[in-house]
């Protein structure tokens, strides 16, 4: 019984250290290769120089964590191994092994050692610092401002230091930048502490109310990259994702002046009767430019953070409510042309699932409108919210009717 | 320790005539499940931490299994979001003040005089009000479950989030006020393990010559001295802003919610090293008994723990790399941290040349050592890696950091205090825990311990956040929280291990004969008086001469480092046999008293203001009464007869007149 007890043990010791040696294995092969590309979130496959400044700055420091990681378990391990005392541990331990007390010089040696590599570090990190500060040329410049539990975006289009100007744009939800041009932020917070973060573009900069830090971003290639608030902001700060278009330069130009134009006017009956609701039931928080730019400017948007989301060009987006929905049908996988290769109506079957969130809504594709409707069907119960304490959008109680009126004027919102 | 005879003098020749206050007459009873709640005894005191801290930790475990269930798969439906929020908070909050913070107290409670040679802690009625303070906090914060939920701010509880607008349950006003709570607890604690071990030493127990436990526990309330007050602070602002409209975190008003920030982490990192560092003293203890080797560099090892405490106030900022502080300051803080990593790396090294040329024994304590070193190693480099500033950046508030925090404190601090359990379990409870279920739990905990925390480390680099409560798939995270949750519920099965194995070894342990003195063949003094510790401790007190005096008791050392044994164990252990003529602090209720009253001026400032009332006499009477109240009862202490009764033997308080090493062994009692 007692050598099968300890022969039983001695498997279950090797079980575990071969178990802790694969997981560890596993996660460096999952650290090496940074995952699949369609991982959008890590932060192992950067994707711009900011990001890659940081990533060239980790490889060493990983590296040189491994060797020590290594050298010092593999250095415990063996000394066990060589020094226990083997048999029944119950015996009797004389002889006693050489008593020794300490060694100066080793004490020393391996104060310095560590003390020089991390100097080495040091240096680097110094470097990587004022370089990710240094402010970037021709940039283009975006106020990025975080309120429960979305983001907001003013671009100063026309460069006078300000985002308020009458040709400057706002927008929500999701940021569209110009593929290999620095865009310079200006991130701040309009009620608690959030964080903005695109991991593939830069790291994180905290958005603190009655703060305005500088950060900044930049895409090599065109695409969607996303994000996630991580700084706990209350209730919804899981459904408080960021997601950044990165579109050819050309394309940005024709982007902004479409920003730039006030919402058109409705044609069809639906469409009229959608922009009256409209203004009763989401004017007094919403803003539509061109339609009630005076009610908001008399009566701000009874919140806590005073601002709902712009949503002038609403269907610009490929995204809403935090990016956390699909307001378009999203490309299918494999179909990684980002802007522009196009599912219709009729072909929907070419689309992705467009419950998929992780593959995002495209803003050229067809409407999802089942999102969208449940949305105004019932907004709390797709996000969690806290509208009775002015934290987010209320049920607002609207009928089939109005609900299909609504989405009808929204849908011209281009 | 002369000091002492003018104030007892004082107050003992003021005797109240107590005998007349029925039910309130001075409680006397030294045994029974009564005497817990009067006792003054460190060691009591001490247990009660522990077994305090681990009914807490059970309710933090579950709180954390709830987490790791919900995150099991994408977009988890066990908690919602609300639920979540406050899972995660208490979850942080019970782990860290109602847990690590109390086991590391409970240690330097019951260990530390024993440790020094002491009879008890320099005040040992300050001492139970700091034991009943904690555990009003600890009930008082988790009484938030019951009435309106728990705090949902995160354990840092960060401005303004926490401010009523976006918070407006009671849950933070009971993280608050719980936290003030078991600040006092925490302070109190601190000025009395302070002064003990400043005062009450052995003779010939110089600094240097003391076991690095109680160095450590000597740095790490220094740290809970200065650093609780800070948070004191913090707290009084965020109540004012809760509870009285005032505006320190209100933008609009003129506030500035990175003053929280940073006062929350000039506490919350020094905050880090008084948790780790008592479990780095138990290691230190304990490896050089299963090395047969003394420890490695004691010089080193203790000023890297002095160096540690004195470098944890320059490094908090790095909790705000990303808070918009400015490159400077990040520059400076991102140096500060990384060179923080030598005194750290220093102790795992010596630790490491401690067992190099030892007879290894590998003990239940000796694997939860070995476990700490290397898995403090990896909480380590990890930490090197994100006091990197930028590579922080991308990992802050990532799992990245939830994985090596959990690496810092569970593999590091949690660890060593398993150690701690095993090692001393004979000294407290007089019987040894079962070594093979001591080894199954070992190896239990180190795989769900990895496999838990483990895969956070990818988790965070593939970008998953911290403090959310669903996620999408699509991201590369499920296999890796499956994971970890399979990990955390192994982690618990090794817990419920432990459990089983206390209440087994204490059924077994009736038919087998007491360990002894020294089960281990141990080094430092506590390990010469009986197990368990008698309660007068030591009798007499014995001289110390070197570090590891009760090992140099035993064995001589050659020139040339051979040992010889010089006496056996039986010659230079005490024995429980015979006379013990200590004198001993009486038991109080006012401590209690004096405590209870603090949780319901709690549930006064937020339900109804009569409570805070009521609460407040309880306490101000308490602390009057214990004013008038004698350190020790003239009626018990001097009166050279047994309390009436049968305490036994060994409890029989006589004259301090009568002990026998001159001075030394008799209590320091002033105003405690």
């Amino acid at each position: 019984m007692k050598r099968f007890n300890s022969t039983l043990g001695r498997i279950a010791i090797v079980a575990s250290l071969v178990l802790f040696v694969v997981l560890w294995v596993g996660m460096v092969v999952a650290g090496v290769t940074g995952g699949e590309t369609e991982y959008q979130l890590t932060t192992l496959q950067p994707q711009g120089p900011f990001s890659t400044l940081i990533d060239n700055l980790v490889a060493p420091v990983f590296i040189i964590a491994g060797v020590v990681f290594v050298g010092v378990l593999g250095a415990i391990f063996y000394i066990i191994m060589k020094y226990r005392e083997k048999g029944d541990p119950e015996l009797d331990l004389t002889p006693m092994p050489k008593q020794t007390h300490g060694h100066t010089a080793a004490e020393i040696t391996w104060t310095a050692i560590p003390a020089a590599i991390l100097a080495v570090v040091a240096v680097l990190t110094a470097v990587t610092i004022l370089d990710l500060s240094a402010e970037e040329p021709d940039s283009v410049q975006v106020e990025v401002f975080g309120q429960q539990w979305w983001w907001g975006y003013r671009y100063d289009v026309n460069n006078d230091g300000r985002f308020d100007s009458d040709s400057d744009v706002e927008t929500s939800t999701e940021l569209v930048i110009p593929v290999g041009r620095p865009v310079q932020l200006s991130v701040t917070s309009n009620d608690v502490i959030h964080s903005f973060w695109i991991p593939a573009l830069n790291g994180k900069r905290d958005a603190v109310p009655g703060m305005v830090s500088p950060w900044k971003l930049q895409a090599d290639e065109p695409g969607v990259y996303r994000g996630q608030c991580t700084e706990f902001c209350g209730l919804s700060h899981a459904n408080m994702r960021m997601l950044v278009r990165a579109i050819p330069a050309e394309d940005f130009d024709r982007w902004v002046a479409d920003q730039q134009k006030p919402a058109p006017e409705p044609v069809t009956e639906a469409e009229k009767a959608g922009l009256s609701e409209w203004k009763n039931n989401c004017g007094s928080c919403h803003l539509i430019d061109g339609v009630n730019n005076q009610q908001l400017a008399e009566n701000p948007a009874a919140l806590v953070s005073g601002i709902a989301p712009n949503l002038t060009h609403l269907m610009s987006r490929g995204t809403f409510a935090g990016s956390i929905y699909n307001l378009h049908y999203p490309n299918k996988v494999g179909n990684d042309q980002p802007f522009g290769a196009t599912c219709t109506r009729d072909t929907l079957a070419d689309c992705g699932d467009p419950a998929d969130v992780a593959l995002a809504g495209n803003p050229d594709n067809p409407v999802y409108r089942p999102a969208l409707e449940a949305w105004l069907r019932n907004a709390p119960a797709m996000k969690p919210m806290a509208p009775d304490q002015g934290r987010g959008m209320p049920n607002l109680g609207l009928t089939q009717d109005q609900i299909d009126v609504i989405v009808a004027y929204l849908e011209t919102l281009k | 320790m002369t000091v002492t005879d003018a104030p007892l003098e004082l107050t003992s020749g003021d005797e109240p005539p107590r005998r007349t206050l029925g039910v309130f007459a001075r409680p006397t009873a030294s045994t029974g499940w009564r005497s817990w709640f009067t006792s003054v005894d460190h060691k009591k005191i001490g247990v009660m931490y522990g077994a305090t801290a681990l009914f807490f930790f059970i309710i933090g475990g579950v709180e954390a299994l709830l987490i790791r269930a919900q995150l099991w798969a994408p977009r988890g439906t066990l908690l919602n979001a609300d639920q979540y929020n406050q899972v995660f908070t208490m979850h942080g909050t019970t782990m860290i003040f109602l847990v690590v913070m109390p086991i590391g107290a409970a240690f330097a409670n019951y260990l530390m005089p024993l440790q020094i040679g002491a009879r008890d802690v320099a005040f040992p009625r300050i001492n139970a009000f700091s034991f009943w303070a904690f555990l009003a906090g600890g009930i008082f914060l988790n009484s938030s479950w019951f009435l309106g939920g728990g705090a949902d701010g995160g354990w840092f509880m960060y401005a303004p989030n926490s401010t009523v607008t976006f918070s407006p349950s009671n849950g933070i006003d009971f993280w608050n006020i719980g936290l003030l709570i078991t600040g006092i607890a925490s302070l109190t604690g601190a000025v009395n393990l302070i002064v003990t071990v400043l005062n009450m030493r052995a003779p010939g127990m110089t600094l240097m010559k003391m076991p690095v436990f109680t160095w450590m526990t000597l740095v790490s309330q220094f740290l809970l001295l200065f650093a609780i007050p800070v948070l004191t602070s913090a707290q009084f602002l965020l109540l004012f802003d809760r509870n009285f409209d005032a505006a320190f975190f209100d933008v609009a008003k003129g506030g500035q919610p990175l003053l929280w920030e940073h006062l929350f982490w000039i506490f919350g990192h020094p905050e880090v090293y008084l948790m780790i560092l008592p479990a780095f003293g138990l290691v230190s203890d304990i490896l050089p008994v299963f090395s047969r080797k003394p420890i490695f560099g004691y010089t080193f090892i203790v000023f890297s723990g002095v160096a540690i405490g004195f470098m944890g106030w320059g490094v908090w900022a790095h909790h705000m790399f990303v808070s918009g502080i400015g490159p400077v300051s990040v520059l400076v803080f991102s140096l500060a941290t990384m060179f923080i990593a030598v005194p750290t790396g220093v102790k795992i090294l010596n630790w490491t040349a401690t067992m190099v040329g030892g007879k290894i024994k590998l003990t239940a304590p000796m694997l939860f050592c070995i476990g700490l070193i290397t898995m403090f190693t990896i909480g380590g480099l990890s930490g090197v890696t994100h006091s990197v500033a930028p590579a922080d950046t991308q990992q802050t508030d990532t799992y990245y950091i939830v994985a090596h925090f959990h690496y810092v404190l569970f593999g590091g601090a949690f660890f060593g205090f398993m150690a701690g359990f095993y090692f001393y379990w004979p000294k407290v409870f007089g019987y040894l825990l079962n070594e093979k279920l001591g080894k199954a739990n070992f190896w239990l905990m180190f795989v769900g311990f990895n496999l838990t925390f483990g895969p956070m480390h990818v988790l965070g680099l593939q970008g998953m956040s911290r403090r959310i409560y669903t996620y999408d798939a699509g991201y590369g995270f499920e296999f890796w929280n499956r994971l970890a949750t399979i990990g955390a519920f192994l982690l618990a099965s090794s817990i419920a291990l432990f459990i089983f194995n206390i209440f087994y070894s204490k059924s077994k342990a009736k038919n087998l004969p007491n360990p002894g003195p020294d089960p281990w063949d141990a080094r430092t003094i506590e390990w010469m008086i009986p197990s368990p510790t008698p309660v007068y401790n030591f009798d007499p007190v014995p001289t110390v001469e070197r570090l590891d005096d009760f090992w140099y008791r035993k064995y001589g050392e050659t020139e040339d480092g051979r040992l010889v044994r010089i006496a056996s164990t039986e010659e230079v252990t005490q024995s429980a046999e015979g006379e013990h003529n200590v004198h001993l602090p009486s038991p109080s209720y006012w401590p209690l008293v004096a405590a209870i009253g603090l949780p319901i001026i709690g549930w006064g400032l937020i339900f109804t203001w009569w409570l805070c009332l009521i609460g407040g006499l309880l306490t101000a009477g308490a602390l009057y009464a214990w004013a008038l109240e004698p350190p020790d009862d003239p009626e018990a202490g001097h009166d050279h007869h047994p309390h009436e009764g049968s305490a036994p033997e060994g409890e029989v308080a006589v004259s301090d007149a009568e002990t026998d090493e001159a001075g030394a062994d008799r209590e320091v009692e002033t105003v405690g």
